[in-house]
C-alpha cells in the first residue's frame, strides 16, 4: 500500500480500536503533529479517559479540566514517562498537543494500551470469578485508613462490649456470606451441569447464568448483543491497526524529527541539571511515604532474620567443623567429594524453589476468569474432537487455585496465630498487674 | 389457596394440599395455573358427566357418575401438577417484588424451592413412557378432567393480574428458532410432541415442548414426570382455546414470569459475586431437564460467534517484525529525551510497587524455611545439607535486603521527578492510590482465561477458600489495629478501675481467642 494512503488507514484503525467512550477523531492526530492548540483539550480528555480505564477508576466527562490534567500527569509519571515538557504544560489545556501526542504514542507501545483496554472492557457473558486475592493485599498496605476513624477524646468512653458486639456481627455476616456463596455455587453448578453440550462454543460447553437468562428473555439482552457487535467491530479495527502499525510509528518519528528541528532539544539540558540540584522533596507524598514504610518494615524483618540466621549458621558451622576434625581420618577422599556434590545439588534445588517463589510470577493469573465446568470424562472427549490450536488459550484449573489459596490460608493463619500469641504474652504481663485476679486462659 | 401461597418456598415433595384426601397421597387442590384453564374448570365443576373419551377409561362412556380408580389416579396427578404449576407461578410473580428488596437473599430463597422442585423431577433419560396414551387423552379432552367427588375444586385458576398483564404486554414475538408448535401441539396430541422430541429444542417454545417430550421419554413414568407433562400439555391445550396468538402469549407469559425473576441477574458483566441466582427460578427446573438441548437465541449466537472469532484472531495476532522495529526505534528515541537524574532510575513507580509486592511475602517464607531446619541431625550428610541450606538462605536474605535498598533509592529518585505534589492525599497521586485496579487487571492478555473446575466440590471449595482468605486478611488487619489501639489502654491503665477485670476479659477474648472463647477470671481472695 502506498504510504500516502496507508497512514490515514492506520490512524483510522487506531481511532476505531479505542474504546467507544474514549475516542478521538483522526483529524486531531494530524492537528497535534502540527502542535495546534485546538487539539490539546481533546488529547487531555482522551488520555484522562484511557488512563482512568486502566486504573479502574470512575470518571465522567464533566470532570474539571485541571483535575483531568493533574491526573494524567501523575499517571504518566507513575508509569515512568520522563519528558519534562509534558509536566510543564499549562493546566488549562491551552497548549501542548504535540507533547500529548508523543505521550499517547509512548503509552500505546509501553503499556500495550489497546490490548489492555480491550481486555478490560471486554463484554462479559460468562460466570466470572477472580483467581487472585490482590485486592485484599493492596487494601491492607494502604495505611491511609486510620485517618477516617472518628477521633475520640479522652473524655469519650467506648464500651468494649460494643466492640464485642460489632465483632460478633461481623462474624455472623461472614457466615451468612459463606452460606450464600455456597448456595450460589450450587445453582451455578446446576446450570453448568445441565446445559453441558449446548453452547455454540465447544470449549466452553455449557451456558453461564447470563446465557441461561438470555434464553428465557431474549429481548432484555438486546443491549448485550449490541455491545458484542460493537466489540467485534473494535476488534476488527484492532486487527487492521496491527497490520498498518509500522506506518504510524514512522510517522511518529517524523514528529520527533520536527521537534528536533525546532530546536527543542537543547533546552532540557539546563533543566536537566537544574532538576537534579533541587533539594530532595521531603516526604510530602503519601505514595512515597507508604512505600518507604513498607520498605523499612520489610528491611527490619529481613535484618532480624539475617541476624538470626547469622547466629544459627555460625553456631552450626563451628559444630560442624568440630565434627569434621574429629572424623577427618574416617572419611575417604572420593566418597567425600561425591557426597558433597550431591548434597550441594539437592540444596540448590531446594533453594531454587524458594527463589521462584520470591521472584515475580509472570504467568500468574490475575483478575477475572470465566468459570467453566469440565467433568473429567468430557475433558478427554473435547481433546479429541477439537484440533489443537496454535496457542492454547490461557486456562487455570481450580485445583491449582485451590492449592495456592490453601497455602495462602495457611500462611495467613500462621500470621494470625503469631499475633495472637504476642497478645497473649502481653496480656499475661498485664494480668500480673491486676490486683486480686487470676486469669485462667481457656 | 391460602395454603398454597404460604407453601411457596417451602420444600415439600408432594403438595399435601388441604381440603381433600384422595385415594393416594392426599388430594391436591386444583391449581389451574393458566388463564386458559379457566375455561376448563367451570365445566368440570358444573358437570360430573362430561364427555369422557379416555381410552383407558374402563368404558368409553362419559357418563360415569363415579370415576374409575385409574381416572382418579390420573386426575390426582393432574391436579397435583396444576397445583404445582400455580405455586410456581405464584412464587415467580412474587419474586420480582422481592428482587428489588433483597437480591442477595434470592439464592437462599430459591434454594429450598429449587431443591424441592428438583427433587420432584425425574432425571432425563430416554425411554418410552406408557403414559403417552393418557397424556393424549388428557390433552384432547381437557374438559374431561372432571373432578371426582372427593376432591374439592378450589378456584385458584384465576391467574395473577401481574401475569395477565405480562401476557398482554408480550409482543407477538416470533422466536425465530423453529415453529411455534407449542400451542398447536396439544390439539394434535402426543403425536406431534413425539415428533418434535427428536428435533433439538428451541429456547422459547422448545423449552416447554421439550419438557413434555423429555418427560415422555422418561421411563417408568414417575408421578412427577407425568405431572409436569400434564401441566404443560394442559397449558398448551388451554392456550389453544383462546385466540390464535393466545398460545404464544401463554408461553410468553410463562417465560416472562420466570424471566421477571431472572431479570435481577441481568447484568452485563455478571461476576459470580453479584449473581443473585435470580435466574434460577423454580421454573428452570424444567429447562434444566433438557438443558443439553437448549440453544441460544439466534441473534446472540451470531453475535457471540463473531465476537469469539474476532477475539481468537486478535489473540493470535502477532506484532510484525516491522512494527516491532518501528516501535522500538520510536521508543528509544523518545526515551533519550527523558530526563533522569543519575543514577537513572530504571524503575518506574509502577515497577517499584510491583517489586515490592513480590517481596512482601519473603520474610515469612524464609522464616518458614529456617524453622524447617531441625536442630539435630541423625547423619553427617543431613547436617551438612542443613548447613548449606541455612547458608543459602543467608545469601537470599542479603540479596533481598540489597534489593530493598535499590528500591528505596528508586523511590527517592522518582520523588525528585514527581510532578507538583501538594501533599494532600487526594491531589497528589490520584494515579497511585487506585493502583489496585491496575494490578489486578487482565494484564493485557487478549483472552479471558478460563477457570476449569471438575466437580461441584471443587467449586464449593474454591469459593469457600476465597472467602476464608479474605476473612483472614480482614482479621489480621483488625487484630493489628486492635492491638495498637487497645493494648496500650490496658497497659497504661487508663481506664476506670472498677471495670478492670471486665475490660481485661473482653480484650483477652478479642485479641487472643478471636472473640470465641473466654478466659476465666478468678478472684484471688486467698492472697492474704
Amino acid at each position: 500500500m502506498p504510504r500516502g494512503r496507508a497512514l490515514p488507514g492506520a490512524v483510522g484503525a487506531l481511532c476505531r480500536a479505542l474504546p467507544p467512550r474514549a475516542r478521538l477523531v483522526p483529524e486531531a492526530l494530524r492537528r497535534a503533529k502540527l502542535d495546534r492548540p485546538q487539539a490539546t483539550l481533546d488529547f487531555w480528555r482522551l488520555l484522562y479517559a484511557l488512563l482512568k480505564q486502566i486504573h479502574g477508576g470512575k470518571w465522567t466527562e464533566s470532570d474539571a479540566i485541571d483535575t483531568q490534567i493533574r491526573f494524567v500527569k501523575s499517571a504518566l509519571w507513575y508509569h515512568g514517562y520522563g519528558r519534562p515538557e509534558l509536566y510543564r504544560l499549562p493546566s488549562d489545556g491551552s497548549a501542548g498537543s504535540r507533547e500529548l501526542l508523543l505521550a499517547f504514542s509512548w503509552l500505546l507501545h509501553r503499556m500495550s494500551l489497546l490490548e489492555q483496554l480491550l481486555a478490560r472492557n471486554r463484554v462479559r457473558t460468562g460466570d466470572e470469578t477472580s483467581v487472585c486475592m490482590c485486592e485484599d493485599d493492596l487494601s491492607q498496605s494502604e495505611q491511609g485508613t486510620t485517618e477516617i476513624a472518628p477521633e475520640y477524646g479522652p473524655e469519650d468512653r467506648v464500651d468494649v462490649r460494643y466492640l464485642q458486639w460489632l465483632n460478633g456481627r461481623l462474624r455472623f455476616q461472614w457466615r451468612s456470606l459463606h452460606a450464600q456463596h455456597q448456595e450460589q455455587c450450587k445453582l451455578l453448578h446446576k446450570i453448568h451441569l445441565l446445559t453441558s453440550g449446548s453452547h455454540v462454543d465447544q470449549i466452553l460447553g455449557h451456558f453461564s447464568v447470563t446465557e441461561m437468562d438470555l434464553i428465557r428473555q431474549p429481548e432484555s439482552y438486546k443491549q448485550l448483543v449490541q455491545l458484542l457487535e460493537l466489540e467485534t467491530m473494535q476488534l476488527e479495527a484492532f486487527l487492521e491497526w496491527k497490520q498498518l502499525e509500522p506506518v504510524y510509528w514512522q510517522w511518529m518519528e517524523t514528529v520527533l524529527d520536527n521537534m528536533a528541528e525546532e530546536g527543542n532539544m537543547c533546552q532540557p539540558q539546563d533543566t536537566h541539571v537544574e532538576k537534579c540540584r533541587l533539594p530532595k522533596v521531603t516526604s510530602c507524598c503519601p505514595w512515597a511515604d507508604s512505600l518507604t514504610g513498607q520498605i523499612s518494615k520489610l528491611s527490619r524483618d529481613l535484618k532480624a532474620l539475617r541476624d538470626q540466621l547469622h547466629e544459627l549458621v555460625t553456631h552450626r558451622k563451628s559444630a560442624w567443623e568440630e565434627k569434621m576434625k574429629t572424623r577427618a581420618e574416617d572419611l575417604q577422599k572420593e566418597d567425600l567429594a561425591a557426597t558433597v556434590r550431591k548434597i550441594q545439588e539437592a540444596v540448590e534445588l531446594k533453594l531454587l524453589d524458594l527463589s521462584n517463589l520470591c521472584a515475580p510470577k509472570k504467568n500468574k493469573m490475575h483478575g477475572l476468569c470465566r468459570l467453566v465446568y469440565r467433568s473429567k470424562h468430557s475433558a478427554s472427549r473435547i481433546g479429541f474432537s477439537r484440533s489443537v490450536s496454535k496457542e492454547p488459550a490461557p486456562a487455570v484449573s481450580a485445583t491449582e487455585v485451590i492449592r495456592e489459596l490453601q497455602m495462602r490460608e495457611a500462611s495467613l493463619q500462621r500470621e494470625l496465630e503469631q499475633l495472637r500469641e504476642e497478645c497473649r504474652q502481653r496480656m499475661d504481663k498485664i494480668a500480673e498487674g491486676l490486683d486480686g485476679v487470676i486469669c485462667i486462659s481457656p | 389457596m391460602q395454603e398454597l401461597v404460604t407453601s411457596d418456598h417451602a420444600s415439600c415433595d408432594f403438595p399435601t394440599a388441604p381440603g381433600g384426601g384422595g385415594p393416594e397421597e392426599g388430594g391436591g387442590p386444583e391449581a389451574c395455573g393458566t388463564a386458559g384453564l379457566c375455561s376448563l374448570c367451570p365445566p368440570r365443576r358444573d358437570s360430573q358427566d362430561d364427555e369422557q373419551a379416555k381410552p383407558e377409561a374402563s368404558s368409553g362412556d362419559g357418563c360415569e357418575s363415579r370415576p374409575s380408580p385409574k381416572e382418579l389416579e390420573e386426575l390426582e396427578l393432574l391436579n397435583r401438577a396444576l397445583e404445582r404449576a400455580l405455586r410456581v407461578r405464584k412464587s415467580i410473580s412474587k419474586t420480582p417484588l422481592e428482587i428489588q428488596a433483597a437480591p442477595a437473599e434470592k439464592p437462599a430463597d430459591e434454594g429450598p424451592a429449587f431443591e424441592s422442585a428438583q427433587e420432584q423431577q425425574v432425571p432425563v433419560s430416554v425411554g418410552d413412557v406408557p403414559v403417552t396414551g393418557e397424556v393424549r387423552a388428557v390433552s384432547k379432552k381437557p374438559a374431561s378432567l372432571k373432578k371426582p367427588s372427593p376432591y374439592q375444586l378450589r378456584a385458584p385458576y384465576r391467574t395473577d393480574p401481574d401475569v395477565k398483564k405480562t401476557q398482554r404486554r408480550a409482543p407477538a414475538r416470533c422466536v425465530s428458532q423453529g415453529p411455534r408448535t407449542a400451542g398447536k401441539s396439544s390439539s394434535k396430541g402426543v403425536a406431534s410432541k413425539q415428533g418434535r422430541s427428536h428435533r433439538p429444542a428451541n429456547s422459547a417454545s422448545g423449552q416447554q415442548v421439550c419438557a413434555a417430550t423429555e418427560l415422555q421419554k422418561a421411563p417408568g413414568s414417575s408421578r412427577s414426570a407425568l405431572r409436569e407433562q400434564q401441566s404443560f400439555s394442559i397449558r398448551n391445550s388451554g392456550g389453544e382455546r383462546n385466540l390464535v396468538a393466545a398460545d404464544r402469549q401463554l408461553i410468553d407469559a410463562g417465560k416472562k414470569s420466570c424471566g421477571s425473576c431472572g431479570g435481577s441477574s441481568r447484568k452485563e458483566n455478571p461476576t459470580t459475586e453479584s449473581i443473585s441466582g435470580g435466574s434460577t427460578s423454580p421454573r428452570t427446573v424444567t429447562v434444566q431437564q433438557q438443558g443439553c438441548q437448549l440453544q441460544l437465541p439466534h441473534p446472540y449466537r451470531k453475535a457471540y460467534s463473531r465476537n469469539c472469532r474476532a477475539w481468537e484472531r486478535s489473540r493470535l495476532c502477532q506484532t510484525s517484525a516491522d512494527a516491532a522495529a518501528a516501535r522500538k526505534r520510536f521508543t528509544d528515541r523518545i526515551q533519550t529525551t527523558f530526563e533522569f537524574c543519575p543514577p537513572m532510575p530504571a524503575l518506574s513507580p509502577a515497577e517499584i510497587e510491583e517489586e515490592l509486592k513480590v517481596l512482601q511475602d519473603v520474610p515469612s517464607l524464609l522464616s518458614q524455611y529456617v524453622e524447617a531446619e531441625p536442630a539435630d541431625h541423625p547423619t553427617l550428610q543431613r547436617e551438612y545439607e542443613s548447613l548449606l541450606t541455612l547458608e543459602g538462605l543467608q545469601t537470599t536474605v542479603s540479596q533481598c535486603l540489597h534489593k530493598l535498598q535499590l528500591l528505596q533509592a528508586a523511590v527517592e529518585s522518582q520523588m525528585r521527578l514527581h510532578p507538583d505534589c501538594t501533599g494532600d492525599v487526594g491531589s497528589c497521586c490520584p494515579a497511585c492510590v487506585p493502583a489496585r485496579g491496575r494490578a489486578c487487571g487482565t494484564a493485557g492478555t487478549l483472552a479471558v482465561p478460563l477457570l476449569w473446575y471438575s466437580s461441584f466440590q471443587e467449586l464449593r471449595d474454591l469459593f469457600a477458600l476465597k472467602l476464608r482468605v479474605s476473612m483472614l486478611h480482614q482479621e489480621i488487619a483488625l487484630q493489628k489495629l486492635t492491638m495498637t489501639e487497645l493494648l496500650p489502654v490496658l497497659e497504661s491503665e487508663a481506664y476506670p478501675e472498677a471495670s478492670a477485670a471486665q475490660l481485661y476479659r473482653a480484650m483477652y477474648t478479642q485479641l487472643c481467642e478471636g472473640g470465641k472463647r473466654f478466659p476465666v477470671l478468678v478472684r484471688d481472695e486467698l492472697a492474704d
